[in-house]
């Protein structure tokens, strides 16, 4: 059951360091973490990459082995080394069960730095990366489309959402912006905050990507840059809290930005679900009945990466007639959607195969509705959901926090 | 390995399912010994027919054969010490059915231990054994290494539910063996000669294997002692007032303060041992044997005696034992965890003898597992990488090791001997065992391919 990954970069330019010149690298200075390791096999039985492929390369005791092989002179850098490491969705699960505690994924980081530098990596970075560099995003050539999705919500006058100041600043992230997909997220949180008489800006062209693509893979030097252009624009804003509606973002802008820039972030960062559960709280917004039983997604950025796991539970609950339901694995142990690191253009199969096994777990809860806080988990499950459709006699639809709780103010 | 050879099985098997790259070797090189030996070639079967053609192949070019299952394995079982083929047996993962009536289930041998009881579950009924690996191990490697489990001393181990099984014979030939009857004596009963024997005479291929009604209750109890003497001192008591528990586990002192550096739940440090005790059956035996037990723990003195009244709290409970060796695993970068076993009557002598001989080298071993079973978990923390200790850890398992066989006992509960043990082997087995055993392997296996470098010295 090989999988195919899309061919490895291996351009051997003039600047690539051979493995002796690499002493200094990231992954030699790890050695006792990496000894750490006792090869229990726990992750096995919960790596989503392992359990579908049942590859142990893939598994992050593998990783680890060929890592340490890398670190005792075995092998150098070589493009199976880096096929396997990039094969991973990224969920840190294998970090958080870990029975002796290895950082797991602060070594994978380092690896792929290493793998950077000595320029073995899956080509699709080399778009990626251009993307973002040229036109700070990771879709578009230019970043003038960042506020399309906002065209289709009524009455808009541009100026209502782009201001020069404001409390509340808004950061979209590139999915939503430029998704069509997904522009109902950021659409139904727009019309939230109108309800809640809260005073926000979008950022509009001068949101750049949050650089979370780059840093999982490995590129963490290009980042800075990104950083503080994010940071000083919200500042400009003069406001006092930042929203993401994407997990990445969030995580990437809570836990990463002041380590990447040195600066110490003068505004509050929160995720969506956070914020409207305040606002539910402070009665700026009523939620009305939905009759509905839901279970919610733990979006790995989200809940295990950055601990947000109670709050899009309790907004969830704050809807009259909302009954959630847990699937099998939730919370800290919640199994990845299978959308994560950059797997699905990689290698789509896999990812699938992956998102198949979540939406079983979602099946079984016969839940309604699968409520999750992430772009890309729900548009990972809604695909995997629609190709299950034979499994229930119902239609599962897929909901962002946002739009459920839109739907229960419209009523 | 020749060339020749690689490309001949590239050609039987399939490209895809041979393979040589040195990255997937690594990956394929060790188990949770985590010692190191690399296959020339990694074999993914999917079907006996394969490993059938493999093991004809190898035997007539002397090629070593060695199965690995989830590489679990506690004593280098499916390392190729000499390289050769690592016969992958993932693949081959199928839980065929469940029988109701005769409280069976047929699986594949990659079949995941947690999988066929999962499987059983959903008619009411449990797979018994279940050794702390059953999330990753293979029903193969079970049956390979006799797997015990928490439940050993009411529910017996793995040998005592092996029906029948499918195997495919180093010299190819792929036969059926066992019956799926409650008794059966036609011939020999290679089944159980098979469950243990470590990869070295068979590949298991398939197994039907017994399974029970799931229990309507049980109840959970802790008990903390002084000392170890008042521990085992319940142990013996509560089997003597007739109570079977499904589990009586223990921890030690070093164990116990491990688990609180980790997980700071609140156990007392001060204690010398904990008993973790369950019973389990119907409403009233249980309320019954809970209250034995009780009393049994009372009369021995125990300072703190708790019965858990939710799941949750039976949780919590078990939450401590559960992580005994991942706590114990964080104290130094290695764990090194022997399953030595005496009988029940001789566990304080040996818990003892360890923490002599834990002083005697200057070494940290923590010791919990089985006290109903008489199997200790003595777990030496230590760092391999310094050369000086490792031959003081060395030295202390020797000592163990002659301790355990004086007192009675047996090298290896459940771990097996594989690797690490054979050259102790002969503390416990007698010359003239030795060469019937050896008579045997070279009955099924001529050729010495299958597992060599195992159990016995070469
Ligand atoms: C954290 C942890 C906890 C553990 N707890 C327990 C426990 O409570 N009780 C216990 O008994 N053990 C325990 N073990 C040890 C180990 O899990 C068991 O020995 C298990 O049975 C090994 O299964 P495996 O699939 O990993 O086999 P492997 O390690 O892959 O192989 C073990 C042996 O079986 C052979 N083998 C594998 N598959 C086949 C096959 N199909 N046919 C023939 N031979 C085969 C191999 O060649 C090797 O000799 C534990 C291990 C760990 C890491």
């Amino acid at each position: 059951m090989e999988t195919k990954i899309n061919s490895i970069k291996t351009q051997h330019n003039k600047k690539a360091k051979s493995t002796s010149q690499t002493r200094a690298a990231r992954v030699f200075l790890k050695g006792d973490d990496l000894f750490a390791c006792s090869r229990c096999g726990t992750c096995l039985s919960i790596c989503p990459i392992y359990k579908n492929t049942l590859n142990e390369g893939f598994a992050p005791r593998g990783k680890l082995s060929l890592i340490e092989a890398v670190v005792n002179g075995k092998i150098g850098f070589t493009d199976k080394l880096s096929e396997k490491i990039y094969t991973c969705t990224m969920c840190n699960l294998c970090t958080t069960e870990c029975p002796s505690g290895v950082k797991v994924s602060e070594l994978f980081r380092a690896v792929r730095e290493d793998l950077i530098e000595n320029s073995k990596y899956p080509e699709v970075l080399d778009y990626l990366k251009d993307k973002i560099e040229k036109a700070y995003n990771i879709t578009f050539d230019t970043n003038q489309g960042r506020l399309d999705w906002l065209k289709q919500v009524p009455d808009t006058d541009i100026n209502d959402y782009v201001k020069p100041t404001a409390d509340v600043v808004y950061f979209v992230g590139c999915v939503s912006s430029f998704s069509p997909r997904s522009f109902s997220i950021p659409r139904a949180i727009v019309k939230i905050l109108k309800k809640a008489d809260v005073d926000f800006t979008l950022l509009g062209e001068d949101e750049w990507c949050c650089g979370f693509p780059l840093l999982s893979s490995g590129m963490k030097e290009e980042v800075g840059a990104l950083a503080m252009h994010n940071i000083e624009k919200v500042i400009e804003k003069k406001a006092k809290i930042l929203l993401t509606s994407c997990p990445s973002c969030f995580h990437t802008w809570k836990h990463e930005y002041e380590s990447l820039t040195g600066k110490k972030i003068p505004f509050e960062i929160l995720h969506i679900s956070q914020y409207l559960l305040n606002l539910v709280n402070a009665e700026k917004i009523k939620p009305g009945k939905l009759d509905v039983r839901v279970t919610y997604h733990d979006p790995c950025d989200l809940g295990r990466n950055s601990g947000v796991f109670e709050q899009p539970r309790q907004l969830l609950k704050s809807i009259p007639g909302v009954e959630l339901v847990e699937m099998q694995t939730s919370k800290k142990q919640a199994n990845c959607c299978g959308g994560g690191g950059n797997i699905e253009s990689l290698n789509q199969a896999l990812s699938a195969k992956i998102a198949d096994s979540r939406a079983g777990e979602i099946i079984d809860t016969k839940a309604e509705i699968a409520v999750s806080a992430c772009q890309q988990c729900e548009r990972t499950l809604a695909t995997a959901l629609k190709k299950r459709k034979g499994d229930t006699d119902y239609k599962i639809k897929v909901m962002d926090v946002s739009e459920i709780l839109l739907e229960s103010l419209e009523g | 390995m020749k060339e020749e050879h690689i490309e001949y099985l590239k050609e039987a098997i399939g490209q895809e399912r041979v393979i040589t790259d040195l990255e997937d070797k690594i990956c394929l090189g060790y188990d949770s010994t985590r010692l190191e030996y690399m296959p020339d070639v990694i074999i993914r079967v999917e079907n006996s027919c394969q490993i059938s053609q493999v093991l004809k192949f190898a035997n007539e070019y002397k090629i070593p054969v060695t199965p690995r299952g989830a590489a679990t394995g506690l004593s280098g079982g499916c390392l190729p010490v000499h390289g050769g083929i690592s016969l992958i047996m993932l693949e081959m993962n199928k839980i065929l059915n469940v029988n109701e009536v005769d409280l069976l289930v047929e699986a594949e041998a990659g079949a995941i231990t947690i999988d066929i009881d999962k499987a059983a579950n959903k008619y009411g009924l449990f797979y018994p054994p279940d050794p702390g690996s059953l999330k990753t191990s293979t029903i193969g490697g079970n049956i390979a290494e006799n797997a015990g489990g928490l439940r050993g001393l009411k529910y017996g181990v793995t040998k005592d539910y092996v029906n029948s099984l499918e195997l495919v014979l180093p010299t190819g030939e792929i036969i059926n063996t066992g019956a799926i009857t409650v008794k059966s004596v036609s011939g020999y009963n290679l089944v159980d000669l098979v469950v243990g024997s470590e990869g070295t005479l068979a590949i298991v291929t398939k197994a039907t294997l017994g399974l029970l009604p799931v229990p309507k209750a049980r109840a959970s109890m802790l008990a903390n002692f002084t000392d170890m003497s008042l521990a085992a001192g319940s142990v013996r008591d509560i089997v003597a007032a007739g109570v079977i528990t499904a589990t009586l586990e223990f921890l030690d002192n070093v164990t116990i303060n491990a688990i609180e550096d980790y997980l700071n739940v609140g156990l007392d440090r001060t204690i010398g041992a904990m008993l973790l005790i369950e019973v389990d059956g119907y409403q009233g035996a249980v309320d019954a044997e809970a209250e034995i037990v009780k009393n049994v723990c009372k009369k021995n003195n125990c300072t703190d005696f708790h019965l858990a009244k939710s799941d949750e709290e039976r949780d919590r409970l078990w939450s401590a034992r559960r992580a005994a060796l991942s706590s114990l695993a964080r104290v130094r970068p290695s764990t090194i965890l022997e399953d030595a076993t005496v009988p029940r009557s001789r566990i304080v002598e040996l818990v003892e003898a360890i923490n002599h001989i834990a002083v005697k080298y200057g070494l940290n071993i923590g010791t919990f597992g089985h006290a109903g079973d008489g199997n200790l978990h003595p777990t030496i923390l230590t760092d391999l990488r310094n050369k000086e200790e490792g031959k003081k850890v060395e030295k202390a398992i020797e000592d163990i090791f002659v301790k355990t066989i004086e007192l009675g006992g047996t090298l290896s509960g459940e771990h097996g001997i594989g690797l690490t043990k054979a050259k102790f082997l002969k503390l416990e087995v007698s010359e003239d065992a030795y060469k019937l055993m050896k008579n045997i392997k070279k009955t099924f296996d001529p050729n010495n391919i299958l597992n060599p470098g195992k159990l016995f010295l070469s």
